[in-house]
């Protein structure tokens, strides 16, 4: 722009120069020369044609930068497009309650051959949704999807192993509803999945058929973790239906923790306290206490479990490995009622059986019935090796039992001692064998081998 | 009976996890054990291709993870997976809203 206005000033300061000359001459006299003239022409057209130029090429950058700044190029204007494609997929993934939810699980097959029973394998899918309907409000079910022979009939089994809705209620404590994996100790909440497990099978107490203590619940519950100071503690405390005693058949005197409709209006009440010193230690009691009388009972009877674990966990340099130590033992204490024998009369010695002299009446059993179990497992794995295939490679040993009550129909005391070799294809994939022998107080041990081969996903 | 071999049963088992608490725990350096501060064990490396732990949310992970199950490489899942998944843990494990908050932004920048 400068160089137009210089390029018009020397122009208009020629012109004026030549009129203002001009006019200071007498009338009639040349004072320019026709050479001088058109030397002077030719200039002034050699400086309009230059200036010319120069406004036209301004201009052109003046267009070219006026395009720049509100004009995108094609290539850009496709990829804003794009860009903005992306965002409104995003956008719809993340509308809360339509798409936000994830299906993770786990699956195996095991081999069983325990000695005095056919040699079997079985093969269990469970899959897990997990949905976030709002940044506070969670749902999760796991369904488990299993095989079982029933009257010379191969069947699908299929059972709800939990179903529940969580609310976030501030940083501390989340409320919760549904069917639940119960917080009483730490095998069934924490453990149980075979990925997780490290043997094939659940200690003896633990288990769904015969354990001692409720693996998952239907009812409510709060729960949550906070700091103290450098350690940290966490609770879980929940109401449920809870369990029913067994006044009938060979597991006369045992739970039910299978009972989904209530048996009386008197809720369970349980829930586990963690204390975790330093982060490698957890140390954990937990209780339940319930009403247990079953509809048309005619006594009462009440049920105190409790519960104590120990974890430990951490990666020795000296040992150069993961290890991993777990301890959890379990009390069930069921007020002592008078069950009616059946016919054949099964109270074993320290029972007492009461016959009623009296024409009519049945005869009654009676026992103490206390119960306790529980576990010792020791995991090592050789995680800092330099050999691959012994960084993949686990070893495991359990010591489990179950104390149940001389006197109560078909119930021995157990032991049983568990060796075990894992191999990790991945973090979550594992091919588990391993070795029992199981003692039983008055009956004959026998020994078993299992394997597993499990997938979490 | 009953009572005596609980009693026996449960004073071995107190004694061997004594025991073994004892002299696992020993293994750690005295330095370890003195400053708490942020490791640099491999126990994030069970998962293949993770990097080790050297920062809080990694620190996090590696301790409330490996507590119940083996430690997945951050890349299994995408970030808005693990925002899922870790919300519902967040639930199971206890883990307050800070170490939920940690732990997810580690899983993010891993990722």
């Amino acid at each position: 722009m400068n160089t137009t206005h210089t390029y018009i000033a020397l122009i208009s300061l020629a012109l004026c120069s030549g009129t203002v000359l001009g006019q200071g001459q007498p009338p009639g006299e040349a004072t320019v020369s026709r050479a001088e003239h058109q030397a002077l022409k030719k200039d002034f057209e050699a400086l309009w044609a230059e200036m010319k130029a120069v406004r036209e090429a301004q201009a052109d950058a003046e267009r070219a930068l006026l395009q720049d700044a509100s004009g995108p190029t094609w290539p850009e204007l496709e990829r804003i497009r794009l860009t903005q494609d992306m965002i409104e997929q995003i956008l719809l993934e993340t509308k809360y309650g339509e798409s936000n939810f994830h299906v993770t699980g786990f699956a195996f097959t095991r081999f069983t051959n325990q000695e005095g029973e056919d040699s079997s394998f079985t093969a269990v899918v469970a899959p897990i949704i997990l949905w976030e309907l709002s940044d506070r409000l969670l749902f999760e079910a796991e369904l488990e999807f299993g095989l079982e022979t029933e009257d010379g009939e191969g069947k699908t089994e299929v059972e709800l192993e939990y179903a529940h809705a969580s609310y976030i209620l501030n940083d501390y404590v989340t409320l919760g509803a549904g069917k639940f994996l119960t917080p009483f100790g730490i095998f069934g909440e924490r453990l149980h999945p075979s990925w997780i497990n490290k043997l094939p099978d659940a200690p003896m107490a633990f288990g769904h058929h015969g354990g001692l203590v409720p693996m998952s619940s239907l009812g409510a519950y709060v729960r949550g973790g906070f700091p103290i100071a450098d350690a940290k503690a966490n609770y879980a405390f929940y109401l449920s239906n809870g369990p029913s005693l067994n006044i009938e058949g060979h597991g006369v005197g045992t739970l039910n923790f299978e009972n989904f409709d209530d048996i009386n209006n008197n809720k369970a009440f349980g829930g586990r306290i963690g204390f975790l010193p330093i982060p490698e230690v957890e140390l954990g009691y937990s209780f339940q206490f319930s009403n247990v009388t079953p509809s048309g009972f005619d006594q009462q009877a009440d049920a105190l479990l409790q519960s104590i674990d120990i974890s430990y966990v951490t990666e020795s340099d000296l040992l150069g490995g993961l290890i991993d130590v777990r301890f959890e033992l379990v009390f069930s204490d069921v007020d002592d009622v008078a069950f009616a024998a059946e016919e054949e009369g099964h109270a074993e010695e320290g029972g007492h059986m009461e016959e009623e002299e009296e024409e009519g009446l049945e005869e009654l059993l009676t026992f103490n019935n206390e119960r306790s179990g529980g576990y010792f497992q020791l995991a090592y794995r050789p995680t800092k090796s330099d050999l691959e295939f012994l960084r993949k490679m686990e070893f495991v040993g359990r010591y489990g039992w179950l104390d149940l009550p001389s006197g109560a129909p078909e119930a021995f005391d157990q032991n049983r001692w568990t060796l075990g070799v894992n191999y990790w294809l991945d973090p979550s994939t594992v091919f588990k064998l391993a070795y029992e022998h199981t003692e039983i107080d008055g009956g004959d041990d026998f020994d078993a081998i299992k394997a597993m081969f499990s997938i979490g996903f | 009976m009953t009572m005596r071999l609980n009693i026996r049963n449960s004073m071995q088992s107190l004694f061997l996890i004594g025991i073994s608490s004892l002299a696992l725990h020993g293994c750690k350096t005295e330095q370890q054990i003195a400053d708490r501060e942020p490791d640099t064990t491999s126990i994030a490396q069970v998962g293949e291709g993770v990097s080790p732990i050297t920062t809080g949310g990694a620190k996090l992970w590696a301790e409330n993870c490996i507590r119940c199950h083996n430690i997945r490489n951050p890349a299994s899942l995408s970030d808005r997976q693990w925002e899922i998944v870790l919300h519902h843990m967040r639930v199971r494990a206890n883990l307050t809203a800070d170490e939920h908050q940690s732990i997810l932004e580690f899983l993010k920048a891993a990722n």
